[in-house]
């Protein structure tokens, strides 16, 4: 019986999510240690599939009065990920690539704004693979 | 199975393509964006949306609840997954407004929902056992359900469920909104109303993650409702102004001092008011 395109499609479409869960697990479930017991989890799962340059971006609103933890991870050891956080404008907020590729950061908000996080692989450290992106708050 | 066999693993060589599972790669020149379903989003948690009533010193209200009955009769996909999500929201309320029996009962009611989404794997069990376990623990609650949604959005995209994913977070969304903005003295507070008018671009991230569903996926009636409140909502007027941030490196800490005032009328809020109420009616029909 020859494969229908249908079914190739559906196959394309099965490794690629057996293929994304496989390599992004184990590093959320690593990421989320960095999200110590003083945060709220925000709910939400965060993940991109990089290689070279290619860069993950989400936008989000902070709110005034809280503070945020993010936690970015790739790979299986800490500092494989560099983030940066830019404001509407594209003033630069925080890049952890100025604190040695640290893991995670807190940002203490003091008035609502938007945020646009920018996330990429350190190329000295890592050409490919998933980046995983999480977020806790706490009051 | 022998697709799945087939479909290898490990870490791909450098030739290899990457498989980019629903992500859309765009080109913004020096580097490449991937954007996740059409759109990178976060959308703000419920459990920040029930601190702000909280501290807004409004009156705990249940009646504003979402019917657990109803929220547990939903027949379509869409309807369930925003019913779900609304529990999540219903569940912060109660939480921090430290209704242990309404958490428990809210517990029991998103247990069933996720089963009718086939869910009942994401949700890890152990957590809702440590959450029953922990319901005079408000903290204790709010992270155990923030850990539990996260695991069932994990499960959600890792199985190509982006609808379902998609419409929780509306759901949950749709459903704060309603308890921020339900009591009327929530217009007299500037601080709470300065939030929703905050919304705006979490309303935009929704509208645009439920138009990139394919079609059939897509539920027009909430799709209609939400561009509806945006069109309410893109009247509210912003402004901001940057200020340098403060990093302090001992505590892994940045200070974010920039200032952003929003405008918000009260024709503005009570329109905003009714077509919440009409859109989570809708929902709930």
């Amino acid at each position: 019986m020859r494969p229908t395109i249908l079914s190739i499609l559906l196959y394309v479409a099965t490794c690629a999510t057996t293929y994304a869960q496989s390599l992004c697990a184990p590093v959320a479930d690593r990421c989320e240690d960095h999200i110590t017991a003083q945060y709220i989890p925000d709910g939400q799962f965060y993940r991109a599939l990089l290689q070279g340059d290619e860069v993950a971006d989400f936008g989000m609103t902070l709110f005034g009065g809280t503070t945020y933890r993010l936690a970015a991870c790739s790979g299986d050891s800490d500092g494989l990920l560099l983030f940066a956080v830019y404001d509407r404008d594209r003033n630069l907020l925080f890049t952890n690539k100025e604190h040695s590729a640290a893991p995670y950061w807190d940002l203490a908000v003091a008035n609502t704004l938007e945020v646009t996080v920018e996330a990429h692989l350190d190329p000295a450290r890592s050409g490919s693979g998933c980046a995983v992106l999480l977020v806790g708050f706490k009051k | 199975m022998l697709f799945l066999a087939a479909c290898g693993g490990g870490e791909p060589s450098p030739q290899e393509t990457v498989v980019t599972d629903s992500l859309l790669t765009t080109d913004t020149g020096q580097n490449r964006v991937l954007q996740l379903g059409g759109r990178n989003f976060s959308i703000p948690s419920p459990v920040q949306a029930a601190f702000a009533i909280r501290n807004a010193g409004l009156k705990y209200d249940p009646s504003l609840l979402t019917d657990t009955r109803k929220a547990t009769s939903m027949t379509s996909r869409s309807t369930r997954a925003m019913a779900l999500g609304m529990l999540g929201a219903d569940m912060a309320y109660v939480t921090v407004h430290r209704d242990g029996q309404k958490a428990l009962a809210t517990l029991q009611a998103i247990e069933r929902a996720s089963a009718q989404l086939d869910l009942s794997n994401a949700f890890d069990k152990a957590l809702l056992e440590r959450f029953k376990n922990n319901l005079s623990s408000e903290d204790s609650l709010l992270r155990f359900s923030g850990l539990a949604f996260r695991a069932a959005d994990e499960y959600l995209k890792n199985n190509d469920r982006i609808d379902v994913s998609t419409y929780v977070l509306v759901g949950g969304w749709i459903e704060s909104l309603h308890l921020t903005i339900a009591d009327p003295a929530a217009g007299q507070d500037q601080a709470l109303m300065a939030r929703v008018g905050e919304q705006r671009r979490a309303l935009d991230d929704l509208i645009h993650l439920v138009g990139a569903l394919p079609s059939e996926d897509q539920d027009i009636t909430v799709l209609s409702g939400l561009k509806a409140l945006y069109g309410t909502f893109s009247g509210i007027t912003s402004t901001y102004v940057y200020e340098a941030p403060v990093t302090e490196v001992a505590s892994r800490t940045t200070f974010i001092n920039s200032k952003t005032e929003v405008v918000i009328t009260p024709d503005q809020i009570a329109t905003i008011v009714a077509q919440v109420k009409e859109l989570r009616t809708k929902i709930l029909v």
